[in-house]
């Protein structure tokens, strides 16, 4: 459904994506893991026809991102990481707005279906501006849903939300993959990427540093981590199995912590850097 | 056929109602050239004598073609520029099947509408004060046009500028000397022949030149071409603009 080839891009002479070159399949749940800078957004900008690679090209659905925008929008919907939802309209006129440049049939009936699923029918016809964090991030990913896309871009989908929200939209996600959408969303929560994607492409400094399923990726670098815990240093450990990590453990005089590794474990190993940094 | 300029064009005029139910708006918005009316027009104006007619038959044309000038490139520069930078609504239109000249007609009618709406409450209240003028298709055609001109270049500054500070150096330097230089508060031929050269370049010249025609002549053709020319100028960047956007 995306193929992409060889996509840089520059902001002077800072590079902010070099050489990503990925294919993502009907029906994936893609994840673009990577602390701020990576080139995440910047991705997902040239994807959605908001910026102009330097070089490389790429495709949605068989049409070329640049040269063919007319025939990929409809086909494409993007929820930002910044809530640019109209915060005078009320919650029905936002999708009302953005649908009607869709062309949606039977617009009203697709606003309320859409505003039930995203919880919000109790308060269609109220102004945004009320609203709640939570709810204006259902109600950005409701519009994003508004044209039925194939293929749905959400960038950061769930930053800045108290957990028991992030949960929630990570079931409204699910909701989505089942329904057979193609879905590529950029996180720095690694709970987020292990949980809802399919594969994981990690980007660091804008390189692709590493590309698999979470858990292949979490399997390469060794299935058990052991934390030492020695006053303010903590150091880490990668152990191929939990006997390795027990065996590693009964060496260690300080406190120790085992646990079974994840996706920052990966990256740390990549970079020497922590993903939270 | 798509109309999404007329949703672009529907969504503004709906904020621009919820505005104008706001009191403080509506006043702040009229509230320069108001002053203009008032201070001129009844206090400095019974002290000046003109050729013909009053000192305010000749300020209120003036007027009329300032807050449309103002109002509509302060709609659209601002609304533009504060939606692309900070709000990011602006990106929702590149993103979604919108094509480039559907956002600079939508912005640009959204922000003529504005204009002609403050133009219309300063005309109305300059008749109330004994004004009199010549409401003819040339006036009309005049306000519409410099309109036009302005809400356009205000989708070139709202495009271009790099903050919301930056919109305000593009009104320091291209619309205030307009309001004040280009024949709204006294004639042209008051000023050096060098001064009136470079005054003869600006659109709000022309539009005041409309705006006081009686009838159609040599002076108004050209007035109405180079009008036109202006709109044509700022529609063709816009669109220029839009299509090679990139963040």
């Amino acid at each position: 459904m995306i193929a992409i080839s060889n996509l840089t891009k520059y902001y002077g002479n800072i590079p902010a994506l070099e050489d990503l070159t990925l294919e993502i399949g009907t029906g994936e749940v893609f994840g673009l893991l990577g602390p701020n800078g990576a080139g995440k957004t910047t991705t997902i900008k040239i994807l959605t026809a908001l910026a102009y690679s330097t070089r490389g090209s790429a495709r949605i659905a068989g049409f070329d991102v640049v040269k063919e925008r007319p025939q990929l929008k409809p086909l494409i919907a993007v929820c930002p990481q910044e809530i640019n939802l109209d915060r005078e309209l009320t919650a029905f006129e936002n999708l009302w707005f953005y649908g009607r440049l869709f062309k949606v049939p039977e617009i009203s009936r697709r606003i309320m279906e859409l505003l039930e699923w995203a919880q919000l029918e109790q308060r269609a016809h109220d102004r945004v501006k009320g609203f709640s964090g939570g709810m204006q991030r259902r109600l950005l990913i409701a519009r994003a849903l508004m044209s039925r896309p194939r293929v749905l871009f959400l960038d950061e989908p769930t930053v800045g939300l108290d957990p028991q929200i992030r949960r929630q939209l990570w079931d409204m996600i699910r909701q989505l993959q089942a329904e057979g959408i193609t879905i590529l969303l950029t996180t720095h929560y690694i709970e987020e990427a292990e949980s809802l994607c399919d594969r994981v492409g990690i980007l660091n400094k804008g390189r692709l540093i590493a590309l698999d399923s979470p858990q292949n990726l979490t399997a390469r670098v060794g299935g058990y981590v052991v934390e030492t815990v020695n006053g303010a240093r903590r150091s880490y450990t990668l152990e191929k199995d939990r006997e390795a990590a027990y065996a590693r453990a009964r060496e260690e005089t300080a406190g120790v912590l085992i646990r079974q590794a994840n996706l920052e474990d990966v990256f740390i190993q990549l970079t020497g850097e922590r993903l939270s940094q | 056929m798509r109309m999404n300029w007329a949703n672009i064009f529907l969504k503004d005029m709906l904020l621009f109602k919820r505005r104008l139910l706001r009191l403080g708006y509506v006043l702040s918005t009229l509230f320069a050239p108001l002053l203009y009316l008032v201070a001129f027009g009844l206090g400095l104006g019974k002290q000046v004598a003109m050729r013909q007619g009053s000192y305010l038959d000749f300020l209120l044309p003036g007027l009329v073609a300032m807050s449309s000038m103002t109002n509509s490139y302060t709609w659209v520069a601002n609304s533009l520029n504060m939606g692309r930078l900070y709000f990011r609504t602006f990106q929702i239109y590149l993103q979604t099947p919108v094509s480039p000249w559907e956002i600079v007609a939508g912005q640009t009618l959204a922000g003529m509408v504005r204009g002609l709406f403050a133009s219309s409450v300063i005309l109305v209240l300059g008749l109330v004060l004994g004004s009199h003028l010549y409401l003819t298709p040339v006036f009309v055609l005049g306000l519409l046009l410099n309109g036009l001109v302005f809400a356009a270049f205000g989708v070139v500054v709202g495009l271009k500028s790099k903050s919301h500070e930056d919109t305000a150096t593009f009104t320091n330097f291209f619309i205030l000397p307009m309001a004040f230089f280009c024949g709204t508060f006294f004639p042209l031929d008051t000023m050096p022949w060098w001064a009136q050269k470079v005054i003869h370049l600006l659109p709000l010249t022309h539009t005041n030149r409309l705006l006081r025609s009686p009838v159609w002549g040599p002076e108004t053709m050209v007035s109405l071409i180079l009008l036109t020319a202006a709109a044509g100028l700022c529609v063709a960047l816009s669109i220029l603009f839009i299509r090679r956007y990139s963040e």
